[in-house]
């Protein structure tokens, strides 16, 4: 184990003695009659009274969600104001998640109770209309790691046994190919924009081309552009991460989801929030715990639907729902490991918090408690580009100030500034146009964390190659141009111009123009 | 069946069983009694002082699936002397944390289930 990795579990257990796993008697706490069959946090269940035990969790971190607004009744009727989407990995969380979901939502059981007792008699109303419809989005990332097998087939046949789940599969490289983004709706944008992440001289990413053709490079090339440039395993896990959260909203998006729902467990709650914050997330921690996503467009006046996304498992934790998938005959085929994040922030986190569950459950549940009081001070100031997030105000000029840079302070503020766009006023280009003629900076909209990300690259030498122009997700593109054309119409554009030349004279080769 | 083994039926979930040869389930048939330090014998070995024998339990098991049928990564099955933290283990359906642990002394027909919780959501 690394120098920064779990701490020696001998000395752990010298400096809090081990808890006794449960308390005197090995009878069921809840109907005191039969044996027990598991421990939770301490407390003793048996197989009857532990599955309800799990549904009444998950009823309870769902429902107040469901309807747009709270009402004025006690117990108003369940209906969401759009369709279901649930995000699926084959995992044990998101296994649970679609069994749960169909049980309770898409089968012709009664509604229940708090006790899970069937509520009224045979005309009550059900639950089965709560969505008008439901489905079921993987995103394959067997392309972004060599040796990974697909498993889109395997897992459409698990979701075949819901037939009123509908499946829909993306992948992973979709993140850059421009006819997915137009399937899920997205607005066409005329150039597919790189930045510059090598160059060692500077933290800021600017944008450097637009000039990559769907024909030139594959959107798997693209993918594995973009995640070679990154300066970290850590940094490759997160970004695949936010690929696949992206990419699983624009689908609920596009199927007129009111609702995305993720298996997370309280478990893996607990470790992707400390996670995060470990990697400068600290400002999105409500959004790890619950989150409602706008379509994020700079200057965009049209008024998106919101996307609530749901963690129903959060109150359940991975042992839990092991047992619930092995007593209800739930299929798991498991989620493939994903080579890069066997290393990394993300692994040691899951390490540690797994490990301190074993002895300590409560601790864990502590966790998501203790992060769910958190808010941020601030408003923020849109969203981030890339992840979608909330943004913190300023983050730039606090980074600015923080930092400790020997050179590069003078390009870096010039970049800081976006130049004015000679195009001003105008309508968009047309698509034989060429590169947006200026200097344009992703920098101003990315979060703190997205940055670090991108450009933190402490564990590795600077590149030899020199800069490289790394082409970005397809939803970066659009809000970004749309950006360029409304700020900083006083800009001196000399400099521009003499920024721009050697960054034309590197990306020559990829140039549709002389 | 002679009284010196057990016959055991061992199943594998949650991903576990793709470190072991990628099969489900499988009946283990191992000595009544053990080395007192879980040490799986080999065949080719003297026979053991009685003195320093014990009766099976989960944790000769744990060594002893380790030893014959894990094919791949001990360390995503074992640390230290137990499973590795986030495996759940069933003993007869009920969660070993009731039954003793590793220190649970097997018996004839035991069904043991070992899952792992580790592959997420
Ligand atoms: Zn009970
Ligand atoms: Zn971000």
């Amino acid at each position: 184990m690394s120098s920064c990795g779990n701490p020696d579990s001998s000395e752990a257990d010298a400096l809090m003695p081990r808890r006794l796993k449960y308390g005197r008697s090995r009878d069921c706490v809840r109907c005191r009659e039969k044996p027990g069959n598991i421990v939770i946090r301490h407390a003793v269940y048996c197989r009857d009274c532990f599955s309800p035990l799990v549904t009444l969790k998950f009823r309870k971190a769902l429902q107040p969600s469901i309807n747009a607004s709270a009402g004025t009744s006690k117990r108003p009727r369940l209906k969401a104001d759009g369709n279901l989407l649930m995000a699926f990995s084959g995992g044990l969380g998101s296994s649970l998640l679609l069994d749960i979901v169909h049980r309770i939502y898409f089968s012709n059981e009664s509604v229940l109770n708090e006790n899970e007792e069937p509520v009224g008699g045979k005309n009550h109303p059900r639950n089965a209309d709560v969505w008008p419809s439901a489905t079921v989005c993987y995103v394959e990332v067997c392309n972004a790691f060599p040796g990974m097998r697909d498993s889109t087939e395997e897992l459409r046949t698990v979701v075949s046994q819901y037939p009123c789940f509908e499946y829909v599969a993306t992948r992973i490289e979709d993140a850059f190919d421009r006819s997915w983004w137009l399937r899920v709706g997205g607005l066409p944008s005329f150039s597919q924009l790189s930045v510059d992440i090598g160059n060692p001289t500077s933290c800021d990413l600017s944008i450097i081309s637009a000039l990559f053709t769907p024909a030139e490079r594959s959107p798997t090339d693209c993918l594995l552009a973009y995640l070679s440039s990154l300066p970290t395993q850590t940094a490759i896990s997160t970004a695949i991460q936010t690929f696949i959260r992206i990419l699983t909203l624009y689908t609920a998006r596009s199927r007129g989801a009111s609702h995305l729902l993720l298996g997370t467990s309280l478990t893996s709650l607990s470790i992707s929030l400390i996670s995060s914050i470990s990697q400068g997330g600290g400002y999105t921690t409500r959004e790890e715990l619950q989150e409602e996503w706008t379509q994020s467009g700079i200057g965009s006046t049209e008024i998106a639907p919101t996307i609530r996304i749901v963690r129903p498992l959060r109150d359940v934790t991975m042992k839990e729902c092991a047992a619930y998938a092995r007593w209800n005959n739930i299929t798991v085929v498991g989620k493939q490991r994903v080579p890069a994040t066997t290393q990394g922030i993300h692994s040691l986190t899951k390490d540690f918090i797994v490990g301190l569950e074993k002895d300590y459950p409560s601790t864990v549940s502590t966790i998501a408690r203790t992060c769910a009081k958190l808010a941020p001070k601030d408003a923020p100031k849109g969203s981030c580009l890339l992840c979608q997030r909330p943004m913190q105000h300023d983050i730039q000029e606090w980074k600015n100030r923080i930092s400790i840079r020997s050179f590069g302070e003078a390009k870096l503020a010039s970049d800081l500034h976006t130049p004015p766009n000679p195009h001003n006023n105008m309508p968009p280009p047309p698509l034989s146009s060429q590169s947006i003629d200026q200097t344009l900076s992703l920098t101003p909209h990315l979060c703190y964390s997205c940055h670090t990300t991108l450009t933190s690259r402490s564990s590795r030498g600077l590149k030899s190659t020199g800069s490289l122009p790394v082409p970005l997700p397809v939803w970066v593109s659009p809000p970004l141009l749309d950006s360029a054309r409304v700020v900083n119409p006083d800009e001196d554009r000399g400099e521009v111009f003499q920024n721009r030349q050697p960054m034309r004279d590197a990306i020559a080769e990829y140039l549709l123009e002389s | 069946m002679s009284s010196d083994t057990l016959t055991l039926k061992v199943e594998f979930g949650g991903g576990l069983e793709l470190l072991f040869s990628n099969k489900r389930i499988r009946d283990v048939t191992i000595p009544a009694f053990v080395p007192g330090d879980s040490s799986v014998p080999s065949p080719e070995s003297e026979s053991i002082q009685p003195t320093s024998l014990k009766q099976a339990d989960v944790t000769f098991l744990l060594h002893y699936l380790r030893e014959k049928h894990l094919t791949d990564r001990p360390e995503l099955f074992m640390e230290k002397d137990t499973v590795r933290p986030g495996i759940l283990v069933l003993i007869n359906d009920t969660d070993w944390e009731l039954e003793g642990e590793g220190d649970y002394v097997l018996k004839d027909k035991d069904e043991i289930v070992l899952i792992s919780t580790l592959h997420g959501g």
